[in-house]
Formats: C-alpha cells, sequence, structure tokens
C-alpha cells in the first residue's frame, strides 16, 4: 500500500510538478517569492488548503450531482482558504500581512480546482489526501526554489542568512520574477530532455 | 475628484499594470496568448466579466459588512465571478460561435483568473467608491487587455524563429514577459500626484 | 424543472453547511485575530516612543499600555475639533487623512506626547503611518514614526519602506522643519549627504530618501504627507 502513495506523493514533486511542468499557479508562483521564507509559507497554507479540499471532495464526491460539480467544488475551496486566512490572521500576523491579497487567491490557483477535478472526484480518501499532499509540497518546493533564488541574487540571503554581497536589485522587482522562473523552468527542461536522451540511448 | 479618477485609471492600467507588476492574471497570460485574435477576445471577455463582477461584489460588500458576516466575502465573490462567466458562455455561443470554439477550454477558466477575484478584493479592501470602483475594473481590464494582446504579437513571431531546445514554450515565454515587465516598470512615476 | 430545483438545493445546502462551518471558526478566532493587531499597534506606539538619540523609552515601561482597555484609557479628545469615534480628519488639500484616535501620554520628563495615526495615497493604495511628536517650548516635534501599512506598494521598491533603517530617515524633526512641512528629498531638488542629512531634516524638513529608496519616490512622499497632515491636524486641534 505504501508504494503507490509515495508515487503520488512523487508525482507531485516531480513528474506532474504543478509549478514548473503542469505551468499553474503562477500568479503565486511569482507574487511571492520575493523571499524563500515567503515563498515557504504561501507554499504551505497553500498545501493545506490542497490537502483539506481533496479529502472532503473525495468523501462527498458520490453526493455531489455532476452539474454543479464545480460551483461546489469552488465553495470548499473556498471555504478552507478562508479557514486559512483566519487562522494566520491570528496566528502568524507578520506572514499574513505579508503574503496579504494572495492568501485569499489561493481560491483560484488553478491547482487545487485542477487536482480537485482530476484526481479527487474519481478517487478514494487516502489516495486523495497523498496526492493533495504531494503537488502540494511539489508546488510549495518550487516557489521555496524560487523564492530562494530571487533572495539570494536580490538581496544576497536565503531565508534571511547573509551569504553575500552581490545584489541584484531587479531580482525582487516584477521582470525578474519572471526571469527567474523562466530561466529555471529552462533548467527543467533541459534536465528532462537529457533523461529521456540518455535513456533513448541506452535502450 | 476627477484627477483621483484618472489617477486610479492610469494607475491600472500601466503603472500597476495588473499582469506585468501585480502578478494577477498570469494564467491566462501565458495560456492563451499564442494567437492574436483569442488574445483579443479573451481581453474582451475579461473586461466585461470584470465590470460587472467589480459592481456586484461591490454592492454585496456592503451587505455582508453590514450582516457582521465580513468573512464571507471570498466565497461570495467566487461564486458571482462563476455565475457572470457561466452568462458570458451562454451569451458567447449564441452571438459567436467561433470565438467560443476559439477560447475554448479557456472561457470558463476565467473564473479562476486570480486577476478577477484580486480586483474585486482590491476595491473592497481599498475602501472605494462605487465610481472609483468602475473605473479600477475598467482600468484594470484594459491593462490586463493591452498586456496580453502586445505579449500575444511578440508570442505569434516567436513562435516562428529557432529557440532553443529547453527554452521552447513556457520558459521564453516568461522570459519575454520579463522584458516587457521592465518595459513598462518606465511607466513608473507618470502619475504625479 | 424538477432537475434545476435539486441541484439548487444541493448547491444552497452546501453553501449553508460552509458558511455555518465558518461562522464557528470565525467566532474562535475571532479573539486571537484582534490580539494580533493590538499587539502590533502596541509594538507600534513603543517604537515612537523611543527616543531617536538615547534610544530609551521617554514613556516609562509601566505606563505603556499593554491591552485594549489600557490604550483606550490614553485616548485624546481635542477641544477644538470634533474628532469622536470614527471621525476622520481629512488634510487641506485632500491627499491625506487623519484617523481617530489620536492618543496622549505624558513623558517621564512631564512633557506631552501625542500619537497619530494619518494615512495618504501611496503608489497603489494609502500608506498609512503612526507619528508620535513631543511638545516643546518652540512646538511639537517629531518623535519617531512606524509605517503601519503600505501592502499595497511594490515588493522590492514601494514596499522597502518597511525597513526600519529607512524608516528612521524620517526622525527626528524639529518644530522648524515641521512648519516648512515635510518634503522628500527628490521634491526639493537637493542631495544632502553625510551630516547634512540631519541637519536638513531638522530645520527645512527635507527627508534624505534618494539614495535608499531609488525610483520609489511616491511611497516616501505618501509617508512625508501623512506626517505634514498629521502636524496640521494636532496645531488645529490645539495640542500643546
Amino acid at each position: 500500500m505504501s508504494e503507490s502513495k509515495l508515487k503520488l506523493l512523487s508525482n507531485g514533486l516531480f513528474k506532474q510538478n504543478p509549478a514548473f511542468i503542469q505551468v499553474l499557479g503562477m500568479c503565486p508562483t511569482l507574487a511571492t517569492t520575493t523571499s524563500a521564507e515567503n515563498g515557504l509559507g504561501m507554499g504551505l497554507a497553500t498545501t493545506a488548503v490542497l490537502a483539506m479540499s481533496n479529502i472532503t471532495i473525495s468523501v462527498v464526491r458520490k453526493f455531489i450531482p455532476d452539474k454543479i460539480r464545480i460551483p461546489s467544488y469552488i465553495v470548499i475551496i473556498a471555504s478552507f482558504v478562508t479557514m486559512i486566512d483566519m487562522l494566520m490572521h491570528g496566528f502568524v500576523y507578520d506572514l499574513w500581512k505579508t503574503l496579504g491579497l494572495f492568501i485569499p487567491l489561493i481560491v483560484v490557483n488553478c491547482i487545487i480546482l485542477g487536482r480537485a477535478e482530476a484526481f479527487a472526484s474519481k478517487n478514494g480518501v487516502i489516495d486523495s489526501l497523498f496526492d493533495g499532499l504531494g503537488m502540494g509540497l511539489g508546488f510549495t518546493g518550487a516557489l521555496v526554489l524560487l523564492g530562494s533564488v530571487r533572495e539570494f541574487l536580490g538581496n544576497g540571503s536565503v531565508f534571511g542568512v547573509h551569504l553575500s554581497e552581490v545584489k541584484m536589485f531587479a531580482m525582487i522587482l516584477p521582470p525578474g520574477a519572471f526571469i527567474a522562473l523562466g530561466m529555471l523552468a529552462a533548467l527543467f527542461n533541459y534536465i528532462g530532455i537529457r533523461r529521456s536522451k540518455t535513456s533513448k540511448e541506452s535502450k | 475628484m476627477t484627477t483621483r479618477l484618472v489617477f486610479i485609471f492610469l494607475s491600472a492600467i500601466l503603472v500597476n499594470n495588473f499582469v506585468l507588476s501585480r502578478f494577477l492574471g498570469i494564467c491566462p497570460f501565458l495560456g492563451v496568448s499564442k494567437k492574436v485574435d483569442t488574445a483579443v477576445g479573451m481581453s474582451i471577455a475579461v473586461l466585461f466579466v470584470m465590470i460587472m463582477a467589480s459592481i456586484i461584489t461591490w454592492l454585496l460588500n456592503i451587505l455582508l459588512v453590514s450582516l457582521g458576516l465580513p468573512f464571507l466575502t471570498t466565497i461570495v465573490f467566487i461564486l458571482i465571478i462563476a455565475t457572470l462567466v457561466q452568462f458570458v458562455e451562454i451569451v458567447l455561443k449564441k452571438t459567436s460561435p467561433s470565438l467560443y470554439e476559439a477560447l475554448g477550454i479557456f472561457l470558463p477558466l476565467i473564473t479562476t483568473n486570480c486577476a478577477i477575484l484580486g480586483l474585486a478584493l482590491l476595491n473592497v479592501q481599498q475602501n472605494y467608491s462605487l465610481l472609483e470602483t468602475i473605473v479600477n475594473a475598467a482600468g484594470a481590464g484594459l491593462g490586463f487587455g493591452l498586456a496580453l494582446i502586445l505579449f500575444s504579437t511578440i508570442r505569434e513571431r516567436m513562435d516562428i524563429s529557432d529557440v532553443p531546445e529547453p527554452f521552447k514554450g513556457t520558459a521564453s515565454a516568461l522570459i519575454t514577459a520579463g522584458l516587457l515587465s521592465m518595459a513598462f516598470m518606465g511607466f513608473q512615476g507618470l502619475v504625479k500626484l | 424543472m424538477r432537475e434545476y430545483l435539486k441541484t439548487g438545493i444541493t448547491l444552497m445546502i452546501i453553501t449553508v453547511i460552509a458558511a455555518l462551518l465558518l461562522s464557528v471558526v470565525y467566532s474562535i478566532v475571532r479573539e486571537p485575530i484582534a490580539n494580533a493587531e493590538l499587539g502590533a499597534k502596541l509594538k507600534a506606539i513603543r517604537d515612537v516612543l523611543e527616543d531617536p538619540s538615547t534610544r530609551r523609552p521617554l514613556v516609562q515601561d509601566g505606563k505603556i499600555p499593554q491591552t485594549a482597555v489600557e490604550l483606550a484609557t490614553f485616548e485624546w479628545s481635542p477641544e477644538a475639533i470634533d474628532f469622536g469615534e470614527g471621525k476622520v480628519y481629512v488634510s487641506d488639500d485632500g491627499r491625506s487623512k487623519v484617523e481617530s484616535p489620536a492618543y496622549k501620554f505624558v513623558a517621564d520628563d512631564g512633557r506631552n506626547i501625542y500619537i497619530v495615526i494619518g494615512s495618504s495615497v501611496g503608489y497603489g493604495g494609502d500608506v498609512k503611518t503612526m507619528a508620535a511628536f513631543v511638545v516643546t517650548e518652540s512646538g511639537p516635534e517629531l518623535n519617531g514614526i512606524r509605517v503601519l501599512e503600505y501592502s499595497q506598494e511594490t515588493p522590492g521598491l514601494g514596499a522597502n519602506i518597511a525597513s526600519i533603517d529607512i524608516q528612521n530617515r524620517f526622525f527626528p524633526v524639529a518644530t522648524e522643519g515641521l512648519n516648512k512641512g515635510l518634503k522628500v528629498n527628490q521634491d526639493a531638488n537637493v542631495t544632502p549627504t553625510g551630516d547634512e542629512i540631519a541637519l536638513r531634516r531638522e530645520v527645512d524638513g527635507i527627508i534624505t530618501v534618494s539614495d535608499v529608496m531609488t525610483g520609489a519616490t511616491i511611497t516616501p512622499r505618501a509617508v512625508a504627507f501623512s506626517i505634514n497632515a498629521m502636524y496640521q491636524f494636532l496645531k488645529k486641534a490645539g495640542a500643546n
């Protein structure tokens, strides 16, 4: 049983990484990665919503008429987002303030609705949980990676730990976000191409 | 008063462009920008939904606050947007089937366009009056359309040129968007109070 | 018809359940939220009550409020103008606002200190600042500020106003500088360096930020304007 659960997790982390491969959830990816810490906070909040909504939707999937499934999913997802928003407001005030508008915007993160539609509505509860965790953690990983790159190049630090004196200001600004993500995407592609080339050659 | 409205309008289109500065609406920005015609069609649909949604959500927000239920904003707003998009889909299917076909899956995806929900939430957050909300929505929609159409013209050209393998597709699109964003940064300071 | 009714009712049931669940969570989280907001405000008050040259609080620790109830005892109701709950004072040029309540503290050395919260339009929205003014023989002096809200400013540019180092550029300012009206050095077309920075700030009200906030004039300008509005308010309200 744990074999397939691990597979679900790794699927979300690498093969079908929502940010780099599926190109979903771009808005928060670019907006909240001004530092590694912000990326981590955003990623974890999204993972929480993703896990909870996947579970809930999987539980009630047999009761929801097909015609209204999208609006129903939206209500369920929006409820969890509001809950996370309130909890963050009360318990991690500074992070809440920094992430600001993008917390309620988790609702329209295509990853969550996408997984609800593609997976949770068709699979059991435990599987949906692992799928949600895998995708969420994959997303978080992408955010932390991009956040670290931008923070390091733009501010010389990673997670607030001062590492270098190089400060390419533009990295923290919007253009830097696009370009950094573009470079990372190209890198991911390159690794994917090399991998398929070597596996072709060995055959 | 009018200066403030002009400020809000110009700010939403150029200075604080929703896509290139605020990072709202990136999914359709990357997804629908392969051809200019679809980009134009999408922009018009988004502009319409933005203005309608802003007005309705603004009114509903007053209701929610007076009922002491401010925490229901997200749910109510997104349901309104989803309904409006359904409505636009039906109208579009009847009036312009070709555009409906061309937009395909991206039409219902306007619901998940963070720009629309983001706009609705911003209007409320910044305590805009109804008129300011409408102006902001119009500016946001036009700004979105501007970024989208500009981007699609560049992408149409890029598709024909010789791009290195790892950069094909998303990567080059993102880097181009970065350059476009840099260009738009030149508008900062345009509107001096 | 029956189909529509069934789907409509199902959707309504889901929404109602969601709303009920949220109400429960809301009632639980309400207090932590209020505490978090209050905590942030109290910290800002503690920061602005610090003497910038000695780094020591002007008001002894026992007198700084720790709860909302204590804070309320420091609320100031000026006699000269109407500034009750929810009231807003708008500056003469209409760009800045001062929100109620304002607070009045008494320093250990007997001087009056007024803490005011004002805001002005920045890049993408209002920038809200808390400022402490100490009343001396020549009039109110700016002792310290804390920028409370700047969420709509551009990350990496205007949002750098969050940095305490940058906020420290705004104070202290003597009455002479306040009377001339604060402005950012870009607007005054000067670029003070070294010792000049402090001098021009105290005497001329020129805030030097161009070296640390390149290309982000709008946000610090908003902070300067809101301080001017707060000073205007204090004079009108008869602070002494």
